[in-house]
């Protein structure tokens, strides 16, 4: 298995679909991206991260409301799984863990 | 466009056809969304198809990774091969019964097209009428073909804006002199120098304008122009006609691109029978007339107008003969059907019989379809285990279809490419078996469609049920070995093999009912002898003026026994006219026979009442007049009480006939139609010479006729037949018609028989172990034949019981175009042998094939498990 590790891409997408919460299928997704991170993705390749992330366990999803823009068709809602939140919780510690043993100096000399 | 929110339709297809059917939904609204929610820019189309493209990718796209179906199941021409080899003798009953009703049916297309179209291929084909004079006979009333010369100068000139060209053309025969050969021709055409600018008929050399242009030109036909001078070129050549008048080739035809209602060897300037001193009477009706109209509306327009011209030119003429002829405008295209129309000189074909014989043909294809269904659904037994396999293996139901269509598709390929081999080389032999004349034209973009519209309906009626039924068949089940039941299916095979039979019924019985009513019209007593004489045409201006010589030389001879002189032989031509008969208020219409005083005796016909023409009365010789009975009853006289009365044809300008006598009804024209009145009447006008032989001197006595005609009218070959040849050839449409069906229906009960033959072949290896263990107890060979012929028998049974009410109907409609026929009842015999015909040549057929299956060794079938 290529393990529980999460690229960045798919870090970004678990964060998102937490935040949307039932508001989170394909169009919300890519539309809080583009706002919030300002990357342009397309539905094919979001689409494909996204079901390898339910491969993995982290994400489930669930057919939701249809509506009239998308002719009556039922959208598909994520939804993260504990797996999926452990993850994040995994990476931010792992993240914070390595931050905190950054010498202060060398992220001031950066932030200038 | 699709309009702001609806997205284009074909993106949605895209993503149905290839995404995994889970996903088609979420991923279709997603698209509609996004199209609905993006902002109207240049470029919003294109970023919607830039996110379609992006959603083909391998985590939405369906799997086609089974890697052994594709092989297996692509079209795949030596699988269906060897499929089809394995079943040799049911892929050649198959392939026959395909090939054989694809002969006829393309035999028949080729012709029935042909027919339909005659006359189109002229350019204006649907501007040209003829013009029809109508007349009528005792209340009815009747179509007249041939108009004089004045009708067309006259409606030209009274009606410019309606009638934009005329054109007449003159039939006439004559001897044709070519150097020293000379050729007795019927189908000489004299025509108006417009004649092929009025018509379309190619030229390969002359200019379509002036080639009649000069009085003495000749346009000959490819025929002619081979006939007369080889390979040499014509233009320039002479040719005399009837040993006076010469006549400069001026052109040649091209090969006409279709049927022509008009059949002729050469056209003639007209100009030549301009100096003959009949040529511009109103009444010397001897040709056609065409006009061009250039639109419908106008056609409609003219024709309520021409009662008033009939009145403007004839109207004195009317009034004088107390009968009145009105005027018809015939639309070109629809001449060659009209085959009511009377004095006309048009060759006609029947639509009708063109319709019957396009129904025969398909069904002779029909037998073939039901065929191949039958021996798919009995073989699918054998085939399950192959499709059970198929199914584990990841064949789906639509790709086993293919492979089963694949092979239908096969079978259909080769037959079509044998079909149009056999039509290629058969065609002349087909021409003059059944007297037709078809040319196969395969490059033409209505027989395209046709050929492929054919191969479709056949595939759709034959390929498409046992294709369907075979992959429908539960792999599971077959595979552990549980029998396979299909009692719908022997429902449906039944009434295939009913219907087949039922067609072979159907057309054995009208074949054969034909035969027996064109037998019947051979056979039957017309009232007069017709056996032993001879007819002489005197179409020669020499030969007519010596007639009377003619006649005398001839009664010298021993072998002669009689002559007589006629406008028209029995069953030949016989005018109409007017007939004022003292004491009878009315004006009657009768037809004329205008002879000599020979006449009844020759023809041995009875008088019933009066007397007879005689020779010592030299007032008989010329206008004396006698009526046969019919026209007595028409008359409403009794037959003593017409004699002495006094007759006058208005329309001949003949005054005063004595009537001396009545004849018995004899038929004077085809069986056809009810006996007509008629007036014979002494002296006139004579085109034939009827001469009794002694048929033990035939010989003899033909020589000598022609030799007295070669002394009277030197140059001048005689042309003759005999009187019973000519009645028989009014009834060759029905010889022909009989020809036709007895060959399609032996065709039929050909086909069926193998479809049967083949199936009694797979109920008798289906129920082998049956049969071998009937034969152990104690069954014999007959009781097992038996067995599996009952079946088949009954079905044929059945079809009969079908077949014969439909043969009834038929038949009595087809009788009802004869005058006089056989009675249907009379000949119920017909019904019986076609049915048991039928039954016995099944019968045969099944046996034959059950008699293996009844003569084998059980043990060789019980033995294996």
């Amino acid at each position: 298995m290529k393990g529980t590790n999460l690229g960045e891409f798919e870090e970004l997408l678990l964060l998102v679909v937490l935040i949307l919460q039932e508001e989170a299928y394909m169009l919300r997704i890519k539309d809080e991206i583009k706002n919030q991170v300002n990357r342009s993705i397309s539905m094919g390749a979001l689409h494909t991260t996204l079901s390898r992330l339910e491969q993995k366990d982290f994400l489930k999803s669930e057919m939701g409301g249809a509506t009239k823009e998308r002719g009556g068709r039922r959208k598909r809602i994520y939804e993260l799984t504990a797996d999926g939140k452990s993850a994040l919780n995994d990476v931010k510690k792992l993240r914070a863990n390595l931050w905190n043993q950054v010498p202060s100096f060398e992220l001031k000399f950066s932030n200038a | 466009m699709p309009s702001a929110s609806q997205p284009p339709k074909f993106s949605l297809k895209l993503i149905s056809w290839f995404c995994k059917d889970e996903l088609v939904e979420e991923l279709q609204g997603d698209l509609e969304e996004y199209y609905s929610d993006s902002k109207k820019n240049t470029f919003k189309g294109l970023k919607y198809w830039y996110q379609v493209f992006n959603y083909l990718r391998p985590s939405t796209l369906k799997s086609f990774k089974n890697s052994n179906a594709r092989p297996m199941f692509i079209f795949n021409p030596i699988l269906t091969l060897r499929n089809l080899y394995r079943q040799l003798s049911t892929s050649l009953i198959s392939l026959f019964g395909f090939t054989m009703g694809l002969v006829a049916t393309i035999f028949l297309y080729f012709y029935i097209y042909s027919e339909v179209n005659t006359d189109r291929f002229h350019e204006d084909a649907n501007q040209i009428y003829r013009v029809l004079r109508v007349s009528e006979m005792n209340g009815t009333p009747y179509r007249i073909g041939v108009t004089s010369v004045p009708y067309a100068n006259a409606l030209l000139t009274d009606y410019p804006s309606d009638v934009t060209a005329t054109t007449r053309a003159v039939p006439e025969n004559g001897l044709v002199a070519v150097g020293e050969k000379r050729f007795m021709e019927d189908d000489l055409l004299f025509a108006d120098e417009n004649f092929f600018e009025f018509f379309s008929y190619p030229l390969a050399s002359g200019n379509k304008q002036s080639v009649l242009a000069t009085a003495n030109s000749a346009v000959l036909t490819q025929e002619a122009a081979r006939k007369y001078f080889g390979d040499e070129n014509p233009i320039g050549k002479i040719i005399e006609v009837d040993n006076a008048y010469e006549f400069i080739v001026s052109g040649v035809m091209a090969d006409i691109p279709g049927h022509s209602h008009l059949d002729f060897s050469m056209v003639l300037s007209i100009d030549l029978l301009e100096s003959f001193d009949w040529f511009n009477g109103w009444w010397n009706n001897s040709l056609n007339t065409y006009v061009k109209v250039p639109t419908l509306a106008q056609a409609n327009n003219l024709d309520g107008k021409l009662d008033q011209f009939m009145e403007k030119y004839m109207g004195k003429d009317f009034e004088k003969s107390g009968s009145k002829i009105g005027l018809e405008l015939e639309p070109l295209v629809d001449i060659y059907f009209n085959n009511e129309t009377r004095y006309d000189f048009a060759r006609h074909g029947s639509f009708a019989s063109s319709l019957t014989l396009g129904a025969v043909a398909i069904a002779i294809l029909f037998i073939a379809c039901f065929n191949y269904v039958n021996l798919s659904i009995a073989q699918s037994f054998m085939r399950a285990k192959e499709v059970g396999v198929r199914k584990v293996l990841g064949g789906s139901k639509s790709r086993l279809i293919l492979q089963f269509l694949s092979e239908s598709m096969m079978i259909l390929f080769f037959s079509i490419l044998i079909s149009i081999g056999i039509c290629e080389l058969l065609t002349p032999t087909f021409n003059s078996f059944f007297g037709l004349e078809v040319t196969l034209n395969w490059m033409d973009s209505n027989v395209l469609t046709f050929f492929l519209s054919l191969v479709i309906v056949i595939l759709l009626s034959s390929g498409v049920y046992p294709a369907v039924l075979l992959s429908s068949f539960k792999s599971v089940s077959i595979l552990k070995g549980s029998k396979l039941t299909s009692g719908k299916n022997v429902g449906l095979r039944k009434a295939l093999v009913v219907t087949q039979f039922a067609i072979s019924i159907f057309l054995i019985v009208s074949s054969m009912l034909i035969s027996v009513q064109t037998n019947y019209l051979n056979s039957k007593d017309l009232g007069f002898d017709k056996e032993a004489i001879v007819l002489v045409d005197l179409d020669n201006s020499e030969i007519r003026t010596q007639r009377d010589q003619f006649k005398d030389r001839l009664l010298v001879n021993s072998n002669v026994q009689g002559v007589t002189m006629v406008s028209g032989e029995p069953g030949g031509f016989h005018d109409a006219s007017s007939f004022i008969v003292t004491g009878v208020s009315e004006t009657h219409r009768m037809r004329t026979l205008f002879t000599d005083i020979e006449f009844f005796n020759v023809l041995g016909i009875d008088i019933i009442a009066g007397r007879n023409f005689s020779s010592e009365l030299s007032s008989d010789e010329e206008f004396t007049m006698i009526l046969n009975e019919r026209s007595v009853l028409e008359l409403g006289l009794d037959p003593e009480e017409v004699i002495g009365r006094k007759v006058s044809m208005p329309g001949w300008d003949i005054q005063d006939v004595p009537v001396i006598g009545v004849a018995s009804d004899y038929h004077f024209s085809t069986l056809k139609d009810e006996i007509e009145p008629l007036a014979i009447l002494t002296g006139g006008f004579h085109r034939r010479l009827a001469i009794k032989i002694n048929m033990a001197n035939m010989k003899d006595g033909l020589l000598f006729i022609d030799k007295t005609f070669e002394e009277l009218a030197p140059g001048f070959p005689m042309s003759y037949e005999f009187l019973d040849d000519s009645l028989s050839d009014l009834y060759e449409r029905e010889q022909q018609q009989a020809k036709v069906f007895s060959a399609f229906s032996a065709l039929s009960i050909f086909l069926a028989c193998l479809g049967i033959f083949g199936l009694a072949a797979y109920a008798s290896q289906q129920r082998q172990k049956e049969l071998g263990i009937r034969k152990v107890l104690g069954a014999t060979a007959q009781q097992i034949i038996s067995l599996i012929s009952r079946e088949f028998v009954w079905l044929v049974l059945v079809a009969s019981c079908i077949a014969i009410p439909v043969v009834w109907y038929f038949m009595q409609k087809w009788l009802g175009g004869y005058a006089y026929r056989i009675e249907v009842i009379d000949h119920w015999y017909v019904f019986a042998i076609g049915g048991m015909t039928t039954v016995l040549i099944a019968l045969i057929t099944v046996s034959v094939k059950t008699y293996r299956a009844a003569i084998s060794d059980p043990t060789e079938s019980i033995r294996n498990e």
